[in-house]
């Protein structure tokens, strides 16, 4: 054992033989971490349950219809209003902050499929590779378009399930070609069932090809029926609309006054308020627990002064019998962080058990993963260093001298 | 070290407490420090076992100057040749005496007797020199004022130093149990180990070879050797 080792090694022992001391010590980090990670389990199980419901409302999607916002309630939207372009769709990608994937999409009914004899009539959108992701789609067989096929204007078709049904009754549907509007395209894969939208749209009754190939050859047109868009960050969808529609209207040389033609279209206002709020509440939750860390660092700092002053003839006597200046930081820092340690571990079980407590009454919903304990380790060892440094450098600056000398308190 | 003689030669005006101080003490000998409170009797102590230095003057330890030596020179120095004893004992009263006497090997720098066993035999001989070999498990709370004391020496003892500075080591204890303990430290001059004590007490200071008297910051008698 080296001579730090063994002076490592005494703190340890003279912690052992302050247990009281050690314990009240122990309070502060204990309550701070205990906060710490009370805070963290909930918060990431709040945040799951957001992104659960992000995913499952896709509050984090915004959609640029063409025309004013009656057309959503026409019977039929896609009447060919030619006001939103891909340079539209392009722009918004480009200029707007917190835009994160953009799909032109253009969309038209009565497209007929046909394989052999079978012949089906359904509706067909063009779009763009990120699509599938944006609207949280998936496939069941196959693959979706890549940037590739739009490169092109491959003629490659993904199939709706009730189309690839319709078509394909024994299975079997990617690779065989099918006649789209009289052109032979190669199914590429078949979607997963996506059921209806609220409005009534089957989402399995239709096709999907790459927007250049829908624009150049199977529409032949330039406009869209939409844009849709996703944001990284759902607090910020309504902001990202607000600037959605500023663009737009200036691109459309809209004046003041002049009404909309187009409309966005942002996700249901009940669940994003309650993604708003856990968001709110999480900073809050955030700033109490960092309050938490520095007035346990300052009461473990206080205990820790007390104890230096109290301690002042066994830092003499320690100097006298040979100990330097570091050797009395180290010991003095080495027992604040040993004890600043253990009340992580004792807060690490208090937050986690207090977590547990709040969702088992349905207060909270909590979600354990490594987080907290990696969180409390590394708070605990800060508040300990950082409440340790001042008292164990005035403990090794102390004039041995006067240390040795100083009547007892 | 091969001098048979150490020299303390000082010159020192420390804020007024010591003036111009100047005297010598060889190895082995006996000095008691004697003057009235506040005379800077304890400062010249602190300044001899390096715990404090000097604002001006040589002092030559062992025929060497320190005074330009840093914090960890110095404290190899204290934790090897010099060995403390103080009026309030300074014992640490959590830890058994066997253990207040291993206390200084935490600082030594080497390695070689500091496996638990040796450490413990140098303590266990140490505490056998000051006649408390049946103690060694007691705490300070369960020992009486000279044997804590008792104690206290053991622990100065244990690295073998050529030099201890005993601070009114007698302050705190009965006639009988002084005595004892002055005993003691003269046992220890006659192994050769140099003895400075301080005291204000006259019957004290007679036990040692020699009475250095200290009055406003001026040695007035005693400065060589009878």
């Amino acid at each position: 054992m080296n001579r730090a080792q063994r002076i490592t090694r005494d703190a340890l022992t003279s912690l052992l033989a302050s247990r009281s001391r050690a314990l009240l010590m122990m309070l502060g980090p204990a309550a701070a971490v205990a906060v710490l990670s009370t805070v963290i389990v909930t918060t990431q199980g709040a945040r799951e349950q957001v992104m659960a419901l992000v995913s499952k409302h896709s509050l984090d999607m915004l959609m640029v219809r063409a025309g004013a916002e009656v057309q959503i309630f026409a019977p039929r939207a896609d009447r060919g209003l030619a006001v939103l372009f891909e340079d539209d769709a392009r722009a918004i990608e480009a200029e707007i902050a917190h835009v994160r994937m953009v799909s032109p999409v253009q969309n038209q009914r009565g497209i007929e499929v046909v394989v052999r004899d079978r012949v089906v009539t359904t509706r067909a959108f063009g779009v763009d590779s990120d699509w599938m992701v944006l609207r949280r789609w998936g496939m069941a067989e196959g693959e979706f378009l890549s940037d590739a096929d739009l490169a092109v204007a491959g003629r490659v078709v993904m199939l709706g399930a009730k189309v690839a049904r319709d078509l394909f009754p024994e299975g079997g549907a990617v690779g065989q070609t099918v006649r789209v509007a009289n052109d032979p395209y190669t199914v590429k894969g078949v979607f997963i069932e996506m059921g209806a939208s609220a409005g009534g749209d089957d989402w399995d009754d239709r096709i999907v090809v790459p927007f250049t190939t829908s624009a150049r050859r199977l529409l032949n047109r330039p406009y869209l029926e939409q844009i849709v868009l996703r944001v990284d960050d759902v607090s910020r969808v309504r902001e990202t609309a607000e600037r959605v529609r500023a663009l737009l209207r200036t691109r459309h040389n809209i004046g003041p006054g002049e009404a909309d033609d187009f409309f966005v279209r942002e996700p249901e206002d009940v669940e994003r308020a309650a993604v708003e709020t856990s968001s709110a509440l999480r900073a809050l939750l955030v700033a109490v627990s960092i309050i938490a860390q520095v007035a346990g660092g300052l009461a473990t700092a206080n205990l820790m002064l007390t104890g230096v002053s109290q301690r002042v003839h066994e830092i003499g006597l320690r100097r006298a019998a040979g100990a330097r200046e570091a050797d009395i930081t180290r010991q003095f820092l080495t027992e604040c962080v040993v004890v600043s340690l253990g009340g992580g571990i004792l807060g690490t079980a208090i937050g986690v058990a207090v977590a547990l407590g709040l969702s088992a009454a349905g207060l909270a919903s909590s979600r354990i993963t490594w987080v907290p304990f990696g969180a409390a380790l590394l708070a605990s060892v800060t508040i300990g260093v950082a409440a340790g440094l001042h008292p164990a450098r005035k403990a090794a600056r102390l004039d041995p001298a006067k240390s040795v000398r100083e009547q007892p308190v | 070290m091969e001098r048979l003689a150490k020299s303390y030669r000082r010159g020192v005006a420390i804020t007024e407490v010591l003036k111009d101080v100047s005297f010598t003490i060889r190895r082995g000998e006996f000095v008691a420090v004697m003057g009235p409170s506040g005379c800077g009797k304890s400062t010249l102590l602190n300044l001899l076992g390096f715990l404090d230095r000097p604002d001006g003057g040589t002092y030559r330890f062992e025929g060497a100057d320190l005074s330009g030596a840093d914090d960890a020179t110095l404290s190899a120095v204290r934790n090897r040749r010099i060995g403390f004893v103080f009026q309030q004992f300074h014992l640490l009263d959590r830890v058994t005496a066997l253990d207040n006497v291993t206390l200084p090997l935490l600082y030594a720098d080497d390695d070689a007797d500091d496996a638990a066993g040796g450490g413990a035999a140098r303590a266990r001989r140490s505490l056998a020199m000051v006649g408390l070999e049946n103690r060694e498990d007691h705490f300070p709370a369960e020992l009486s004022g000279g044997e804590q004391q008792r104690v206290a020496v053991a622990r100065a003892l244990i690295n073998d130093p050529a030099m201890i500075l005993a601070d009114e080591p007698t302050g705190n204890l009965d006639a009988k149990s002084g005595n004892g303990i002055l005993d003691l430290l003269r046992t220890l001059a006659d192994q050769g180990r140099t003895i400075v004590l301080v005291t204000h007490d006259r019957a004290v200071a007679n036990r040692a070879d020699r009475t250095l008297v200290i009055e406003d910051g001026r040695v007035v008698a005693g400065e060589s050797a009878p």
